[in-house]
């Protein structure tokens, strides 16, 4: 059998899950940087507008002491003002900085190991496991069991807590229909949108667009009509389709039975929207779009599966390499937690068989390795010469053996 | 790692908005000198202004520099991210699970009361029940709602106790104490056997010598019940019902007595060498306390993300492929690379005929003709045609009908 060392672990290649750990404190710390930038851009031309200004009034000799130093004086506050932003930003780069220390610490680790069956691989996916746990239990809304666990097993740095949490935020208002926390998200990421080209707000806005029409309100529909000009109406060019639809929908109150129509009135829209908000948010951070975990076992399962793990045969799975016992173990694929999960992955290929040494095969057409068979049987307290199947029980002469060759 | 480790320290010293403040600060101070002057010498006001004028822009420009500075600390750190933990794609235009989140939940409560985080595993089956989950369908997966079923179904309350009674066995082993693991396994006797299990008699045998090698060793009081006296009223006790089935296990283990004063030199020693009997009897009590559950010994979801972990770079290496090439995968069933996963993943015994190359499966098992060699029925079908045909490893011929198919 070619044995082409598949317990060597290269740290380089391995790392695949963890991309977003280092990334996504990066593109935060961007994000924060920005923010920096531009308050002190803003704060600054504001600050020497004013100062100009006051230098130009305080040479006319016309203005009073008390004006200029009133002006001082709000200058001062805006400089004020501009400390506590850029203290505020300060504070949390400095715990992204860390927080990148940690997770580049966690993940220098697995440089020091060589290969699969080291302990310290074991306790360094276990404490990998646990994050992706966290990762989907915070992607899925379930915030206190992410809390919980990522305490528990003290892997806090590790996991992105905040940024999921504003996440499932904006996501759960916009299941319950609301607008107002995703488009004040989109005002924050104005640039990166525009940048990714993101359709995100003007879908946001083409449905206020349609909560308006809604109403069938004479009020709400002016409304309706002014807020279309203001937002729908500039991206004609964009999106053709979408405006000319919203200009439709005023001939058809909802009810209609018009299909188009009826679709753009269906509440269904809030879910895209949610979708659609959590899809533009994981892009914009860098963030994989599913979780994790999704991932993880997606190719994991299917790297486990045979064509015996769903087999009517039932028999239980007697490895061929474990060299620890004689009895039978299950499978984790045949294992109850994810058996029926595994139904639709497809199964790992193999170019070489896995089997025993010495097979034998007994009258009931079950074959067994030698080794393995003989031991059971002597603990089986049998008399030399009997054996005894490991599954079935049943008990054979040695002379009804017969030798099977596997290539 | 190590360069990114550097670059980061690097980035934490110089690219920090702390001098930005410092220099904002700077910038304060001015203004309220200047407003001091003004407030004394009223009449110099313009003339203050002026002369701060240059100050206030040099201290903006420290400012924009000092964020110039940032950025580009920033900037090279991400360069050294790039280049050092470069961007991979994740393969997630496959996603098999979207459409099953009750069972992903499920097969994470049981992980969760299986590795004995039973807060957090109730905690999460709170917060699953009360907002469940909204499955999205993954175009290609066929829907089986029949078994997204309520999590309620896995008798979480029930499972949780047993695996705390497991837990609970296991650290009395780990402070030498067998008593529990017995009792656990005599209750349980007939399905042990039943499964080929001598976890009973190899716990009691462990009891026997650990009395046996006495109170210097196992450090329990030194009376009639321990040491060597100890150690026979104990097998007079207990060894009666295994009798029939390890008639020379326990032969072996009374004839010892007669060796105690050198045990080390006699051949008994491999017995009563006891430096991995605890482990090994706590990893058998675990593997067959699962197993009783219908379980495997280590958590599934530990070992297929593990096992993805694995995989994944080939995944990538493959999705590339496919990508580059415009080609489709082929077989529905089976995934198209081979992932060398660690033997001690390998839990089947798995057979590629040598002929067609493909995995046995139900429909098409492999068959062995009488010289012993083994082809899938497929390929003995094709290789035969009905008649009789040559072995493609030894010179022998056979019929079709003389072979047998086995169950490996």
């Amino acid at each position: 059998m070619a044995d082409h060392k598949p317990s060597k672990l290269n740290p380089e290649t391995h790392l695949i899950l963890d991309q977003p750990l280092l990334r996504l404190p990066f593109e935060l710390l961007r994000k924060n940087f920005k923010v920096a930038q531009r308050s002190v851009e803003l704060h600054s031309s504001a600050v020497k507008t004013s100062f100009r200004e006051l230098a130009n009034s305080s040479l006319d000799a016309n203005s009073s002491p008390d004006e200029v130093l009133k002006n001082v004086d709000s200058m001062l506050a805006r400089m004020r003002g501009l400390k506590r932003k850029l203290t505020e930003c300060q504070e949390e780069e400095a715990r992204l900085q860390q927080q990148s220390a940690s997770r580049i610490k966690h993940l220098a680790e697995l440089y020091g190991m060589q290969s699969y069956e080291d302990v310290k691989y074991e306790q360094w996916s276990r404490t990998r496991l646990d994050r992706l746990l966290v990762d989907y239990m915070l992607r899925n809304g379930y915030k206190e069991s992410a809390s919980v666990l990522s305490k528990e097993r003290g892997i806090e740095e590790l996991v992105d807590v905040e940024t999921f949490l504003k996440m499932s935020k904006i996501r759960e208002s916009l299941r319950c229909g609301r607008v107002n926390e995703a488009l004040s998200w989109c005002s924050e990421n104005k640039k990166d949108l525009r940048k990714m080209e993101s359709n995100f707000e003007f879908m946001l806005r083409f449905q206020q667009y349609i909560e308006l029409v809604r109403t069938q309100d004479p009020a709400k529909l002016i409304e309706a009509i002014t807020h279309a000009k203001k937002f729908l109406i500039p991206y004609k060019e964009t999106y053709p389709k979408e405006v000319s639809q919203a200009c439709g929908l005023l001939a058809f109150p909802p009810g209609t039975r018009a299909e188009i129509y009826t679709q753009l009135y269906s509440p269904q829209r809030w879910t895209t929207l949610a979708n659609k908000f959590m899809e533009t948010h994981n892009l914009l951070l860098s963030l994989p779009s599913a979780p994790l975990l999704h991932i993880a076992l997606s190719a994991g399962l299917s790297a486990l599966k045979t064509p015996s793990c769903h087999s009517s045969h039932l028999s239980s799975s007697i490895s061929p390499t474990s060299h620890s016992s004689i009895t039978t173990s299950i499978c984790p694929i045949c294992s109850t937690e994810v058996n029926d999960l595994a139904r639709n992955v497809p199964w790992a290929h193999h170019t070489s068989s896995h089997v025993e040494s010495d097979l034998v095969l007994l009258p009931n057409r079950r074959v067994y390795g030698t080794g393995r068979l003989e031991e059971y049987s002597r603990k089986a307290g049998l008399a030399p010469g009997r054996v005894k199947d490991l599954r079935t029980g049943d008990v054979f002469d040695v002379e009804e053996l017969k030798k099977v060759y596997i290539s | 790692m190590d360069v990114i480790q550097i670059e980061l320290a690097k980035l934490r010293r110089d690219g920090s908005l702390n001098q930005s403040i410092a220099d904002v600060d700077k910038i304060i101070e001015q203004l309220e000198r200047a407003r001091e002057t003004i407030l004394e010498n009223p009449d110099q006001a313009s003339k203050t202004l002026v002369s701060l004028q240059n100050p206030l822009k040099n201290g903006f420009d420290r400012v924009l520099d000092d964020l110039k500075k940032v950025d580009k600390g920033q900037k090279s750190y991400e360069k050294t991210l790039n280049r050092n933990f470069p961007v991979k794609a994740l393969p997630t235009d496959y996603d098999a699970l979207a459409s099953y989140p009750t069972l992903i939940n499920r097969a994470i409560a049981m992980h969760l009361v299986r590795e004995g985080q039973f807060s957090v595993a109730s905690t999460f089956m709170e917060e699953t029940r009360a907002n469940p989950p909204h499955p999205q369908s993954a175009p290609g997966t066929p829907n089986l709602n029949q078994i997204e079923e309520d999590l309620g179904s896995i008798k979480s309350r029930e499972l949780e106790d047993k695996f705390a009674g497991m837990y609970n066995i296991l650290h009395e082993l780990k402070a030498r104490n067998l008593g529990p693991a017995i009792d656990w396994a005599r209750a349980n006797s007939p399905q042990l056997e039943e499964r080929g299990s001598t976890l009973e008699f190899e716990l009691c045998k462990l009891q026997y010598v650990w009395l046996f090698l006495g109170p210097e060793i196992n450090g329990m009081p030194n009376d009639v019940n321990n040491g060597l006296l100890g150690a026979l009223k104990y097998a007079r006790e207990h060894f009666q019902r295994f009798q029939g089935r390890f008639t020379r296990d326990i032969q072996q283990l009374s004839t010892a007595m007669a060796y105690v004063s050198n045990l080390r030199a006699s051949p008994y020693w491999r017995t009563f060498d006891i430096e991995t009997a605890w482990d090994d009897v706590a990893s058998s009590f675990t593997r067959e306390f699962c197993s009783s559950l219908g379980l495997s010994a280590e958590s599934p979801l530990y070992v297929a993300a593990t096992a993805g972990a694995i995989a994944l770079p080939s995944h990538v290496k493959y999705a590339n492929i496919v990508k580059k090439k415009h080609t489709e995968w082929t077989t529905q069933n089976e995934f198209p690379v081979e992932i060398p996963l660690p033997r001690s993943m390998i839990y089947h015994a798995i057979f590629v005929c040598p002929v067609s190359k493909e995995q046995s499966t139900e429909d098409n098992p492999p068959m062995m003709m009488p010289c012993g060699h083994v082809v899938a029925k497929e390929s003995l079908a094709k290789l035969s045609k009905g008649g009789r045909f040559k072995c493609p490893y030894c010179p022998n011929e056979s019929q079709p009908k003389d072979a047998r198919e086995i169950i490996l």
